[in-house]
């Protein structure tokens, strides 16, 4: 008696604990990846701060997917394969407002470039350190003349993710401070203790153009010290 | 036999088929409808619809809604269970979204149904009630608005025909300027109907008043530092942003409507207790004889109306439950911006002016003497007592090692624990570095906790009450008004009046900056939901909260006091302070140019064309 009242409760728990194997739709598989570009060149930004949107029409739910432009100026998202309505947003990256729509196609992975205008652009850096400076040299280059120049800034963190938000020391030059912008422009920095004791360090230089709140950044440089 | 079955049967069926001749019994009113015309007959009923309303005006953070949000600016940081605001990367931009419509919809079927149906109302009581209901209209394009810029401005019921076109309903964003003037038109027309004198929880003609000087005070700065920015937040529509000619018309409108308050003599600072640091928490935080408060959303106890507020912010070493506690912790930010009643700027001593050692206080609560009494009004510091209770916030003690020279630190995971001394380690109140519920910062809130016997239990609760607008701010806005259109006399002496309240002695300030009076509103108004729309409608957000850990404004400080053992020098149990990041904040804040207005939710975009977007987003 005792067995069979055992044996129902194992029945039991057999039919509770299975399930279908079908578990609602398979996850989006497709990978649709690319870079910001600015002449075929990647747009550095700040990571987590600048935002593309896709747009799905002909479904219920209309809601965007915000895709994160990462530090490099790439991005990706997993999708289903569908047609996808790309937007830059207005006022969120460094780079002249483009409303205009690209259509993406998603048929398995797929690579698509954004082209951008930045407002400015950094060229020739060169970075290098003696001793516990770090000196940097670079062009600053206009593209679209519709905003001034704030300021331009070198900046120095521990790891590859160096930016305005995660930066160990950082040095600016105003508009005002720099004579000529066609000329190369110099910036250089005293590490402080807690860096100068390491083998390395990355670098970066930012653009602040007025009234747009992200900045354009060049490359990360890894500088041995 | 079977005759009488068929008498019987006959009888019961003729029985059955009667009916009582008392007609009430199927006239009676239904006990759980109440139809329009009782319902706009009836002042009772129509008050207790109004309750309905008045708690239903939203805020930002208040005692019960949103209360956790005090600990996610540069007020307080959390300290209780989970991660709290500690760790926001950056703001949403949803955060402050508020698109809630149903209760402008109430209000104006109300406002229609008081005048279809209110036959046996007087006209006198139709004007209050109509003028109450569109004051609480405003209130709530006034919370609108200060979220979202310009807003659909409904103010009639709208009923959909069926007709499978829905564009009649579909109302486009009003321009952000149009609202504000919505705002103050409304209020100047109701303020001399809306009676209920003297009350502080339902408005009156100084209520409306109080709501104008604020609305206009937002309007007329968003007007003048939204055009001052680089590049102004607007939409071509107006939808957003405030042309700058606006803004002198909308600081005179506030300036008048805080003076006709202020000259009313309706209301006075709150003058009760000759102790100023007490002095200011009643002001605040007193129900009885305030006549300071000029609405409020009240709590009562007995009638089951109370919050939570107290047990979950009491200081860990008195709360009066065994759970809970100490979870908004006012930073060292907030404290040091309290100044010295010398004028002085209020940051804290804490090392010797070539900064080679600590400056060694004999009591915990000297590094804070000489301070502006609101410091002591809207906080619990070190050594600073609630209810006549010690608080005992002591870190660890500072152990003199004479071998290296230097200090050696010891803290302890105990709370209240004992050093090798006998004498106190760690306070029973912390501050502890890894702890929930116990301060993280070295100081806990006092505004607004409740000093009522077991208010801080789960059983009791507290019935403190929540303080929309009092005259404290009215002072304030005034000043900010008046120096905005350059009356320099005028802007110096309401400041001062709050100042010498705060025990600055009479005309303490001879000149004003803008600075000063910013500094004014964080420290008179802290933890009464001002200092994000401040600093919104200053748009100096994105630079005072820029996200960057470099920025001592964006990050969170602690201030960590500790004992000194050293026996045989004169040093011993003197104590000194550290400063430090507070341990359990993670994240800077980072106010982003997407914040000042919020994000309108893509359903609403989706059912309404004519909605446009807001900008970055």
């Amino acid at each position: 008696m005792k067995l069979r009242g055992i044996s129902y409760i194992i029945i039991a728990l057999g039919v509770m604990l299975t399930a279908c194997e079908v578990d609602n739709y398979e996850p989006p598989k497709s990978i649709l990846e690319g870079h910001v570009v600015y002449q075929d060149q990647p747009v550095g930004v700040r990571s987590n701060g600048v935002q593309l949107e896709l747009w799905q029409p002909g479904f219920e739910l209309f809601q965007k997917i915000p895709v994160y432009v990462a530090y490099d100026g790439s991005f990706s998202a997993a999708l289903f394969d569908g047609d996808y309505k790309l937007v830059r947003l207005r006022g969120n990256g460094p780079w002249v407002d483009n409303t205009d729509t690209i259509d993406v196609q998603v048929r398995g992975n797929t690579v698509i470039d954004v082209p951008v205008e930045p407002y400015y652009t950094v060229s020739n850096e060169t970075f290098q350190a003696s001793g516990n400076t770090v000196a940097a040299s670079f062009t600053i280059d206009q593209v679209n003349a519709s905003r001034e120049l704030e300021r331009v800034t070198l900046y120095i963190g521990t790891t590859a993710i160096v930016d305005v938000n995660n930066s160990i020391v950082n040095v600016s030059l105003n508009k005002d401070a720099i004579a000529d912008l066609n000329a190369p422009i110099n910036l250089s920095l005293e590490l402080p203790p807690n860096l100068s004791g390491r083998d390395y360090v990355f670098a970066r230089i930012g653009v602040k153009t007025s009234g747009v709140e992200e900045m354009l950044y060049s490359p990360v440089q890894k500088i041995e010290l | 036999m079977r005759n009488i079955a068929k008498y019987i049967i006959f009888s019961v069926s003729l029985l059955s088929l009667s009916a009582c001749e008392k007609e009430e019994w199927l006239e009676r009113d239904a006990p759980n409808i109440v139809l329009e015309e009782q319902v706009w007959n009836d002042p009772k009923m129509i008050t207790s619809l109004l309750a309905n309303y008045y708690n239903r005006l939203p805020a930002h953070t208040s005692l019960t809604t949103g209360w956790q949000s005090f600990a996610d600016y540069d007020e307080a940081i959390w300290s209780g269970n989970g991660e709290g605001g500690n760790n926001i990367v950056s703001y949403n931009f949803d955060r402050w979204r508020l698109w809630d419509y149903s209760l402008i919809r109430d209000i104006n079927l109300a406002l229609e149904s008081i005048e279809k149906y209110g036959t046996n109302l007087s006209a006198e009581q139709k004007t209050q009630f109509s003028a109450e209901l569109r004051f609480l209209r405003a209130y709530q394009y006034f919370e609108l608005v200060k979220r979202m810029g310009g807003v659909p401005l409904v103010t009639t019921q709208l009923i959909y025909d069926f007709s499978g076109d829905p564009s009649p309903l579909q109302q486009p964003r009003a321009t952000e300027a149009e609202v504000y003037d919505f705002i103050a038109s409304e209020l100047d027309a109701i303020k001399d109907n809306l009676g209920n004198a003297g009350s502080n929880t339902r408005a009156n003609k100084y209520t409306a008043l109080a709501l104008e000087s604020r609305a206009m005070l937002y309007a007329g700065s968003i007007a003048k530092y939204n055009n001052l920015m680089d590049a102004p937040i607007t939409t071509p529509g107006g939808e957003v942003g405030i042309p700058a000619s606006r803004a002198e018309g909308y600081y005179m409108k506030s300036l008048e409507a805080s003076e006709e308050i202020i000259n009313s003599g309706a209301y006075a600072l709150y003058e009760s207790n000759p102790d100023l640091g007490e002095n200011f928490y009643e002001a605040v935080s007193k129900k009885a004889n305030n006549p300071e408060v000029i609405l409020a959303q009240d709590f009562l106890t007995a009638k089951d109306k109370r919050h939570w507020f107290s047990y979950d912010n009491f200081p860990r070493s008195i709360r009066e439950d065994n759970l809970g506690s100490s979870a908004i912790t006012p930073t060292l930010n907030l404290v040091e911006d309290f100044e010295y009643l010398d004028g002085s700027s209020g940051e804290l001593k804490t090392r010797t002016a070539d900064g080679s050692d600590f400056i060694y206080y004999d009591n915990l609560d000297d590094i804070f003497a000489d301070k502006d009494a609101r410091l002591y009004g809207t906080l619990i510091y070190p050594g600073a007592t609630f209810k006549g209770l010690d608080v005992q916030i002591q870190a660890g003690v500072k152990v003199w090692n004479p071998a290296t020279n230097s200090y050696e630190t010891v803290e302890s995971n105990d709370l209240g624990s004992m050093y090798s001394d006998g004498k106190l380690l760690t306070g029973a109140g912390g501050p502890q570095r890894s702890q929930t519920e116990v301060t993280n910062t070295g100081f806990y809130l006092r505004k607004f906790l409740d000093p009522a016997p077991m208010a801080s239990t789960r059983g009791i609760r507290s019935d403190m009450w929540w303080v929309r607008f009092r005259l404290g701010e009215i002072y304030l806005n005034a000043a900010e008004a008046a120096f905005e259109l350059g009356q320099m006399d005028k802007a110096v002496n309401y400041v001062n009046q709050v100042r010498e309240r705060a025990g600055f002695g009479p005309n303490s300030l001879t000149s004003l900056t803008m600075d000063r009076i910013r500094n004014e509103r964080r420290v008179e108004l802290a933890f009464e939901d001002h200092r994000v729309w401040d600093l919104k409608r200053w748009r100096i957000a994105h630079e005072v909260w820029n996200g960057s850990t470099s920025n001592p404004d964006a990050m969170m400080y602690a201030l960590y006091p500790y004992r000194v053992v050293r026996p045989g020098d004169p040093r011993n149990d003197k104590y000194v302070f550290v400063k430090l990041v507070a341990p359990r904040f993670r994240a800077p804040r980072n106010f982003q140019m997407g914040n000042y207005y919020s994000s309108i939710d893509q359903v609403v975009l989706n059912n309404n064309p004519k909605i446009v977007r807001n900008p970055f987003h």
